[in-house]
């Protein structure tokens, strides 16, 4: 057992810190909605300023650009950056997408959107989801016929994160009907603006956009960007959601244990009744008991990382480890609004609103936490099943 | 960072599940919990054969010289098996003590002993406050001198050769070692809904010598405190042993019982059940390994113990009372073995300070004022 960091992880959090510390995250401009996952807003000023560092790339084999550093540099990264309130919404997934064009993508991918990844230009947006299709992704719509050299995409997404301000999207679609169910599936990369692409905001519960939906009228892409084997996508994808379970959620703990010392800071220099707020003793055991939550939330992600690195069975880890991260979350979100009382719902820049008005936006984007990416049900059952070897619910056709 | 045990470690813990399974199977658990004495001495000679009683002692007083890791992968398994007895009370608490505070005299005469399973010592810390917060004892005693008066939640008194009492004297907090069958101590058993063995243990005037002290007068607090740290760790993998079976019990059951056509894990309703299992059992293991693996490094990790200890006590507990509800019906008999997990988790998660004071803790280390 080791619970450190090696020398050259803890070398490299010191020079994430002096960057951060250099170069403070609230100076940046950010283009899109922080959703409270962590890893707070969509900021390209920011992803390419970790560029100018080499950062987005320092995994990749150095055939692709990089320097083959080990996996926990991006865990050392994200959780730095997580920390100090940093502004790289989309890393997570520029990440994944890389990972797949390095892993399967065709040639014109690893030449022209790799190094667009590496710059911090490209960003993506998933195109998964659809009106009818949600939990029960296989019952997508979406489809994407043979035309010569090109596909052809008719179909319908929704729930897209930052699909408006991205450069590409990952769109998934039907491209047979004669395999079986979890057959006949590929996934795209799409291209921003192609011609037939309408892409619509969706104002989110807190007054700001952070979904779109996308109707893809004839879309034409050329079949160089489709991003695996054709008839697998689906394959390729529920290794990308159990990965983008891990990847999208590590950075949880260390984002929330930043909130809970904004709340314990609250909590000693509010006074209640003649003392501070911080000597309640309800107030005081829950808040340690979040301190405990979060740790034991952070150790989760940690195990799932070492048996990702160790190249170990990975079967519920990531999902549970999901679950967990979400209703932590929810769970401190709450406390925040209960410690602040009347002044919870006081949005940032009202007058009097406390900790910057944060409180309640964690509040509300929390909510959604359970829902994206897998909800909370659909996980606990992968749990079971696949974890667990619990039999499967009959399927309801 | 690395979650794996050492090669040496997973033998440790394949030898101790091997032995449980044959020598502690689970009727051997019930038999004991309705035996008055609930000390099977066999069990306990055939652990000390396997030198788990000296696995904190050093080599040249008897012992094997493990670390804190080593001991909370065993009693993991312990709790696995829910194996009775005084081991986290005299191998890992006492012994703590004994290690930290004890004169080298004091180590020669006791610590062979204890290893060999020879000699069985337990702590008389609480008393009426039923808190393990050391500032709550009140027990007056000089050393030399006499004491007068009572400690509670003793557990294991009556198979114990030594006390190791906690007193207020002169100063401070200091620790007093007495051997359980000196004139004037009397123990009391008290009836406990968890199979448990503990003691009211009453003093009337009993001669305390000056070599009787463990480490100098009024420095009882702080050379308790490794010890306080050991014996949280170690029930907490008691708890988190115990939790683990129970979630192999319920999944177990959730494959075979079959209700409305189809095992019962078919239904949605009892997978997320076992999922929440897998998720308290996995974040309680996590905060355990971590903070037992500090301490073993050399840090005194008190917030990371507290955790663990307070995340495990609401965890498990939570898993035992899901386990009934998975079980159904049959888990409400005394025959079926659950509740005895349940109990175990419930006394372990009192034992060595329970959830609130361990916060008390994690609050301190917040910073909250």
């Amino acid at each position: 057992m080791d619970f450190t960091l090696t020398a050259e992880e803890e070398g490299f959090a010191e020079g994430v810190r002096r960057f951060l510390r250099d170069h403070p995250p609230e100076r940046f401009p950010i283009d899109g909605m922080d959703a409270g996952y962590g890893s707070g807003a969509h900021s390209r000023a920011f992803l390419q300023a970790l560029a100018g560092q080499g950062w987005l790339a320092m995994c990749w084999p150095k055939a692709h650009g990089g320097e083959a550093r080990p996996m926990f540099f991006k865990l050392v990264l994200m959780e730095e950056m997580a920390r100090a309130g940093a502004p790289f919404g989309p890393l997570a997934g520029c990440w994944q997408t890389a990972d797949a064009i390095i892993g399967f993508g065709t040639e014109r991918l690893r030449r022209e959107v790799l190094p667009e990844i590496a710059r911090g230009e490209a960003t993506f947006w998933q195109g998964y989801s659809e009106p009818d299709a949600g939990s029960d992704l296989l019952a997508l719509k979406t489809q994407a016929r043979r035309d010569g050299d090109h596909w052809v995409i008719r179909g319908h997404k929704i729930w897209s994160s930052h699909a408006g301000i991205s450069r590409y999207g990952l769109v998934f679609a039907r491209t047979s009907h004669q395999a079986r169910r979890s057959r006949g599936f590929s996934m795209f990369v799409v291209p921003n603006r192609t011609p037939g692409m309408d892409i619509r905001p969706i104002r989110s519960l807190t007054g700001e956009v952070y979904h779109y939906e996308v109707f893809l009228d004839d879309v034409r892409v050329p079949e160089n960007l489709m991003l695996g084997p054709e008839g697998e996508g689906f394959l390729a994808l529920l290794n990308g959601l159990d990965a983008d379970r891990f990847w999208g959620r590590f950075y949880k703990a260390p984002a929330l244990e930043r909130v809970l010392h904004q709340l314990v800071d609250y909590a000693n220099a509010t006074v209640v009744r003649g003392g501070p707020l911080a000597r309640d003793a309800a107030v005081r055991r829950r808040l340690a008991e979040m301190a405990a939550d979060i740790a034991a939330l952070r150790l989760m992600f940690y195990r799932a990382a070492c048996l990702l690195r160790d190249g170990g069975p990975v079967t519920y880890e990531t999902a549970v480890a999901k679950v967990m991260a979400d209703e932590t979350g929810q769970k401190l979100a709450r406390l925040g609004m209960d410690l602040l009382g009347l002044w919870g719902p006081l949005r940032e820049g009202s007058r009097w609103a406390k900790l910057g008005g944060q409180i309640s936006r964690v509040y509300l984007t929390s909510l959604g936490h359970t829902i994206a990416g897998g909800t909370a049900e659909i996980l606990r059952t992968a749990v079971a099943v696949r974890g667990l070897g619990l039999p499967a619910e009959p399927k309801g056709r | 960072m690395d979650f794996r045990p050492s090669p040496a470690q997973r033998l440790l813990v394949s030898t101790a599940r091997d032995f449980l399974q044959h020598h502690c199977p689970i009727e051997l658990v019930q038999r004991l919990v309705l035996d008055e004495r609930g000390f099977d001495e066999a069990l306990w000679r055939s652990m000390a054969e396997l030198g788990w009683p000296g696995l904190l002692i050093p080599s040249a007083l008897g012992g094997s010289g493990g670390s804190l890791v080593d001991v909370v992968l065993l009693v993991e398994e312990m709790g696995r098996a829910c194996l009775p007895g005084p081991f986290v009370t005299s191998a890992v608490a006492a012994t703590a003590v004994l290690l930290a505070a004890a004169s080298k005299a004091q180590q020669k005469r006791l610590l062979p002993a204890l290893a060999a399973g020879e000699r069985i010592a337990t702590l008389a810390l609480v008393e009426e406050s039923a808190s393990f917060d050391p500032g709550a004892v009140a027990l007056e005693c000089d050393a030399p001198g006499r004491v007068t008066g009572r400690k509670l939640f003793v557990k294991d008194a009556h198979v114990a050769d030594d006390l190791i009492v906690l007193v207020r004297g002169p100063g401070d907090l200091s620790l007093v070692l007495l051997p359980a069958d000196r004139t004037g101590i009397v123990r009391l058993p008290l009836d406990t809904a968890s199979g448990e063995r503990l003691f009211e243990v009453t003093f009337d005037g009993v001669e305390v010598r000056a070599d009787d002290l463990l480490g100098p007068a009024g420095r009882g607090r702080e050379l308790l405190a490794p010890a306080l740290r050991a014996g949280a760790l170690a029930r907490t993998a008691e708890m988190v042993g115990a939790a683990q079976r129970v979630l192999e019990l319920a999944v177990e059951h959730a494959k075979t019982r079959v209700q409305g056509g189809r095992p019962i894990g078919g239904y949605q309703a009892i997978q997320h059940a076992c999922a929440d299992l897998v998720r308290d059992v996995d974040a309680s293991r996590g905060l355990l390994y971590a903070a037992a693996w500090k301490v073993a490094e050399g840090d005194s990790a008190e917030a990371d113990v507290a955790m663990a200890k307070a995340y495990a006590s609401e965890a498990c507990l939570r898993v035992a009372r899901r386990g009934h509800q998975i079980f159904g019906a049959i888990s409400y008999c005394e025959e079926h073995p659950l509740h005895l997990f349940h109990e175990r988790i419930q006394a372990a998660s009192l034992d060595f300070g329970d959830a609130g004071l361990q916060l008390e803790t994690v609050a301190r280390a917040l910073g909250l004022a």
